[in-house]
């Protein structure tokens, strides 16, 4: 087939973004052939006690794409090593290493989608299922002067949330952001919004 | 959320539950292989709870090097799955290590008569054991080890 030896994948890095974690790679390419890949990592402790232990990926050994979803591998926070190859029938390439070792804890955290409804008079806030490891601190008060800030933590899963019982004629406002304990960090806060209730406001 | 371990004067917090949730995934198989039941490394006598506060700080920084140094190491896991659970709690261990580690660094981690005596108890039953029985037996007792975390 005239390809005496595979050329190694270029370009390897990793987008992460709310704990969800892509390796990608360009692709190597070899006219009216399917390449496959193989991707393996290695966690801070086997580079330091097991160098020569390589894990393969759950999910890209083999792959046939040029990217591979490594969320399931990297389970810890620490830095961790990854590498792919290529191999085409029996011919295998050497491997590519990623040129800086990669950390959950760099992961991009947005803030979090979030939609304000009323069920009567029972203020709800539903928030962006953004998986296991998140958490919620959401922020809400009554829009008056002087008014008390209050939070609420809400734990993945748990959708919609009450947050107050709310009087006619006022005005409410709430923003959320997200706290991933596995890396000890949360998001900026979403955009506030409020909602006004309707009827008239309660004589004092 | 995160769980704050204190350890005398070594204060650090890490994902316990995250750590329990890993092990418990493949505690059954690798306690299924595990053929000495009538000894235990990690014994009452040693706990950390049974450990006076400034020695713990350095009896848990010694057994987790010997997990760390000799019991994953030699772990021949079965299959890709339970490799990978053991990896995610060999990294996990290794980063609270390397949070006892500063402590040591910041002189909040001193090793007293009482670590050391207790340490020494546990590697006297962790090497009275064979080589590849006493590395699936100590990994079993994770359990045990988590649950001394747990109570710091």
């Amino acid at each position: 087939d005239g390809v005496a030896v595979l050329p190694a994948p270029q370009n390897l890095s990793v987008q992460s973004t709310n704990m969800k974690h892509v390796l990608t790679w360009s692709p190597v390419t070899v006219p009216e052939e399917i390449v496959h890949y193989s991707v393996e990592y290695q966690g801070e402790y086997e580079s330091l006690y097991t160098s020569h232990i390589w894990i393969p990926s759950i999910w890209c050994s083999p792959t046939q794409r040029p990217e591979c979803d490594i969320t399931e591998d990297i389970t810890a926070t620490v830095s961790y090593s990854l590498r792919v190859r290529a191999t085409l029938g029996s011919l295998t390439s050497t491997w590519s290493t990623l040129k800086h070792r990669f950390n959950q804890n760099s992961t991009i955290l947005t803030p979090p989608g979030m939609e304000i409804t009323m069920d009567g008079f029972h203020l709800l806030i539903k928030l962006e299922d953004l998986g296991p490891h998140f958490e919620f601190f959401v922020s809400y008060w009554r829009r008056e002067p002087g008014a008390k800030e209050h939070i609420k933590v809400v734990r993945p899963g748990v959708l919609p949330v009450y947050l107050e019982t709310v009087e006619p004629g006022a005005a409410y406002c709430v923003k959320a952001r997200t706290f991933v304990k596995a890396i000890g960090r949360h998001s900026a806060f979403s955009p506030t919004e409020c909602v006004k209730v309707q009827g008239e406001a309660l004589p004092l | 959320g995160l769980k704050t371990l204190h350890l005398g004067s070594c204060v650090i917090t890490t994902n316990l539950q995250g750590i329990r949730s890993g092990f418990s995934e493949i505690r059954d198989s690798v306690q299924a292989k595990d053929e000495i039941i009538d000894v235990r490394i990690l014994r009452k006598t040693q706990s950390l709870q049974g450990t006076k506060p400034a020695d713990q700080c350095c009896l848990l920084h010694h057994i987790l090097r010997l997990y760390l140094d000799r019991v994953f190491k030699n772990y021949q896991p079965p299959d890709h799955h339970i490799f990978r659970k053991v990896s995610r709690l060999a990294n996990s261990l290794l980063t609270i290590k390397k949070d006892l580690r500063l402590c040591h660094a910041h002189m909040s981690c001193p090793c007293g008569e009482e670590a050391k005596e207790k340490y020494s108890q546990i590697l006297s039953h962790f090497e009275e054991l064979p080589p590849q029985a006493v590395v699936v037996k100590a990994l079993g007792e994770l359990d045990i080890l988590l649950q001394w975390m747990e109570e710091a």
